[in-house]
């Protein structure tokens, strides 16, 4: 059973206030930093989700403000549909109810708990409704308080206001205690600094605590693709996928069963299939055993389909990824792979980007210099917690970056980023941040590394050669006027003039070229 | 060498320097090799010497530019010394000479260990002694004897400096030996030995001139030995402890050290003989209860002393087999269990008069 399966069927079985407290940390609200990220990932992710389905560039402004001790008053706008006044509490007021649950369609949010989950953690910690300020254009403009109506898990809409008003676009405004902002790499800045990374498409301004303005320009004026539901690929279905498929078909034979459920799945295909098991493909699909099910998923394993189509996914690609690069990390150096899609366990087709960016902006500065950073992403949504547990980071872990002459490389100004996308992503909980290390995704996880580390070796080892022979032309340097002062003192020839020829030694060999290898000698025998 | 004679031959090394770069040539310093693997043991002159392999410091290799210019430092530091007639310690030259290069935070020298090879370098490459470059070594060692010396234009009798004897300088150089009345020289490692000898007047029942090295011998007491054994023809004989370290002092004073092999013949006495204390003492003597368990240390210092060309006498590696056998050594003092003048009215007389040496 999947985490969201569990989560769904708890849910029925629970009050929301019972379900919330108990799912506290699965949802992302453990610990004070944490908490604080999470709400402003659930209404960034709302945001450009909503602009996204709409057609619009997504402008989205947040902003943090400290009230008190532990106490934060978080504000998001956006530039999106808006909502219709009517749906006003469904949206943030009542757990799962969401449009997205259970679709098989690549979208951030997936689980419709979100922006409920905010207004329930507002609504334990201050006792206060979240306030919503919405216009869907049209001249009027909406404002309510929204808070959960626990027993019943319904909304509770108060305080509703109607006025004129021209603009579209939604602003939500929560009070929340037991929240901490920490200047750090799990802070909402540096959400905020990633989500605008991993997508270029969007403005986004983050007002810190301390009032200090961050604008990340759009570097893109194209919107992502629409996101299309999608058919399972047969290539990693596995058997009990199968049955709980065939089960709830409706379909009368297991031939159409499988032409119609699965992606790139031809009549020709499935004859190919029935003609390597003994089953007869005339029979209903609910009629499938386990040793049937086996019996065809070896059959699919020895058959060759087309690759998963790559509608239902929406890669960032390579070169929005490099605009974005440009704009916000402005690197010496960058290399960037989008893989082709590939599929895993249960057909579900995911594709990989990975990008490296080196030097400029690009590591985490800190009093020592830089560090070299992972940039984690569902969906081109940040992934900021649990990075030890996440697929992404095993990967680069794994990694033999000695090979790619990349020493230390926590000590070099390298930004790795890595984008998994996908109809449904394999999270390891429903706090989403981290993804699980499934055979199909590390594979092409590694691939897509090495082939950038590959890039960046061959820059770093050039870089070097080229820093090396500036270090060892300041070393001779250094040296010359002791140097020529001691010889003076000895034979009588004039400073000015050792000086000069010495200096005249080292550009020549340093700035003419030469041959630098063959002149180098060995250590001295002593 | 002469005052000027020393000074040309720094200066001989500033000019090839000078004319390579002149030339836009990447100037270097050939420098004589130091390690076991370049010093041989010249069997007929019975001393270390230096081989022919030579290592080139020059200013475009980056790994030496720094030693090169500290060579060069200390070449006309010392020039300068000799032009002036000053003489000073390694110590002084190294604090003249340490300074900030502008616009770094590197200094010419950070320590001490780095100006003393740059003398030992020098030396090798103009074939003189620190002491003529007017540098001084350490001040170590004691003598006693029937001999008049003139020092700086005093005249100093050795046997009439009371209980101290005669402290022996760093540079013996100048230092004229006007009577010498002696048998041979006698040379101790330990200043405790030193002192009951000197009190017990061993030098005046065996008329030889007392030394102590107080441990490794210091340059000036091994340039004093060589100059009275050569100049008035005087045999010398060496007295440590049974240990690897002791005979290795013994090495040092007899055949050179590998640092200084370029100076053996002025430094080494060949015809050195060794007294004790040796292992077979240990038995001869019944000195068993008061041995030393060896280290690991000693033993591993024992076993190289083994492999070195010039202990391949059949005496030498008996001893060293003893000691590696017995894992044990001794000191001197050992010799103190059989009285306090045991030493010096009985062990020592007897194996003099009984020539019972190691070679």
């Amino acid at each position: 059973m999947t985490q969201a399966d569990t989560i769904f069927k708890e849910f029925k079985e629970h009050s929301v206030a019972e379900f919330f407290k108990k799912n506290r940390q699965m949802l992302g609200y453990s610990g004070k930093i944490r908490s604080l990220t999470t709400i402003v990932h659930e209404y960034v992710t709302n945001a450009l989700d909503a602009c996204e389905e709409h057609g619009v560039l997504p402008e989205i402004t947040v902003k943090v403000e400290q009230l008190g001790n532990d106490h934060y008053r978080v504000t998001v706008t956006d530039n999106g549909p808006g909502i219709p006044q009517s749906h006003i509490g469904k949206v943030f007021a009542q757990m799962l109810s969401g449009t997205k649950f259970h679709r098989f369609i690549q979208q951030r949010g997936q689980q419709g708990i979100g922006a409920s989950g905010c207004t329930m953690y507002a609504q334990i910690t201050t006792g206060k409704p979240i306030h919503v300020i919405t216009s869907t254009g049209k001249g009027k403009v909406y404002e309510a308080n929204v808070m959960i109506d626990v027993k019943k898990n319904s909304p509770l809409v108060t305080d509703e206001k109607e006025y004129d008003g021209d603009f579209t676009g939604t602003t939500v405004i929560g009070e929340f205690k037991d929240v901490q902002y920490q200047q750090s790499d799990k802070s909402p800045g540096e959400y905020v600094r990633r989500t605008a990374l991993a997508n270029p498409h969007a403005k986004i301004t983050f007002i810190d605590p301390n009032k200090l303005k961050t604008v990340y320009e759009r570097a893109v004026t194209v919107l992502p693709k629409k996101g299309v539901a999608a058919k399972p690929h047969p290539k990693g279905l596995e058997i009990d996928d199968l049955i709980e498929y065939a089960h709830h078909s409706k379909e009368r034979t297991i031939k159409t069963f499988l032409v119609n459920t699965f992606d790139r799945m031809s009549a020709a295909k499935a004859k190919e299939i029935e003609e390597l098991t003994s089953i007869d493909f005339q029979r209903k699909p609910d009629s499938i055993s386990w040793k049937d099910a086996e019996e065809i998923v070896d059959a699919i394993k020895k058959t060759q389909f087309l690759a998963p189509s790559t509608a239902e996914l929406r890669p960032i690609g390579e070169s929005t990824i490099e605009r974005s690069f440009l704009n916000v990390l402005e690197p010496e150096f960058h290399s960037i792979r989008t893989r082709k899609p590939a599929v895993y366990r249960g057909g579900v087709p995911f594709q990989v980007e990975v990008g490296m960016a080196y030097g400029g902006k690009a590591g985490r500065g800190n009093e020592n210099g830089s560090t070299a950073e992972i940039l984690r992403f569902a969906n081109r949504a940040p992934l900021l917690f649990d990075g030890g547990g996440c697929a992404i980071t095993k990967a680069v872990n794994s990694i033999d970056w000695k090979r790619y002459q990349l020493r230390n490389i926590e000590t070099l100004p390298l930004s790795i980023f890595v984008n998994i996308c996908s109809t449904y992503v394999p999270y390891t909980g429903a706090g989403k941040q981290a993804i699980s290390d499934e055979d199909e995704v590390m594979k092409d996880l590694g691939l897509a590394l090495m082939e950038v580390a590959r890039d960046i070796k061959s820059y770093v080892t050039s870089e070097r050669r080229k820093y090396e022979k500036h270090t060892k032309k300041l070393t001779l340097t250094k040296y010359i006027p002791e140097i020529s002062r001691a010889v003076s003192e000895l034979t009588g020839a004039k400073k000015e003039v050792l000086e000069a020829n010495l200096l005249r030694i080292v550009n020549d060999k340093y700035e003419n070229g030469g041959d630098e290898e063959a002149e180098e000698e060995a250590g001295e025998e002593q | 060498m002469k005052r000027e004679q020393v000074m040309k031959e720094i200066e001989k090394i500033g000019k090839e320097v000078e004319t390579e770069i002149n030339k836009g040539q990447n100037p270097h310093l050939e420098i004589p090799v130091r390690t076991l693997s370049n010093i041989e043991f010249d069997k007929d002159k019975k001393q270390l010497t230096l081989g022919e392999r030579k290592s080139k410091r020059s200013f475009m290799n980056v790994a030496h530019t720094r030693k090169f210019m500290q060579t060069l430092m200390v070449g006309s530091f010392c020039h300068d010394l000799l032009r002036e007639d000053l003489h000073t310690s390694l110590r002084d030259m190294y604090y003249a000479l340490k300074r900030t290069i502008p616009g770094t935070k590197d200094n010419t020298f950070e320590e001490q260990s780095e100006s003393d090879p740059c003398v030992i370098d020098l030396e090798t490459m103009g074939d003189f002694l620190r002491e003529e470059m007017h540098l001084n070594a350490d001040v170590r060692g004691r003598v006693v004897g029937n001999v008049v010396i003139k020092d700086r234009g005093d005249t100093v009798n050795w046997a009439k400096l009371g209980s101290g004897g005669w402290s022996i300088p760093s540079n013996v150089e100048e230092i004229e030996l006007k009577t010498v009345e002696a048998d041979y020289i006698f040379v101790v490692e330990k200043n405790a030995a030193f002192e009951r000898m000197h009190e017990d007047k061993f030098w005046r029942e065996q008329n030889c001139i007392l030394v102590t090295s107080q441990g490794q011998a210091a340059r000036g007491v091994r340039r004093l030995v060589n100059r009275l054994s050569t100049e008035h023809n005087l045999p010398v004989i060496i007295f440590t402890d049974a240990d690897a370290y002791g005979w290795y002092i013994y090495s040092v004073l007899k055949w050179g050290s590998m640092n200084l092999a370029h100076v053996s013949n002025r430094l080494g006495t060949p015809n050195a003989k060794y007294v004790g204390l040796t292992m077979s003492d240990i038995n001869n003597y019944d000195l068993h209860n008061y041995t030393i368990k060896a280290t690991e240390m000693d033993m591993k210092r024992a076993k190289e002393l083994s492999q070195y060309p010039w202990f391949q006498k059949p005496e030498w590696q008996k001893e060293l087999e003893l000691m590696i056998k017995m894992k044990k050594k001794a000191e001197l003092e050992a010799l103190s269990s059989k009285g306090l003048k045991f030493m010096t009215k009985e062990y020592l007389p007897a194996k003099i008069e009984r020539k019972e040496f190691l070679p």
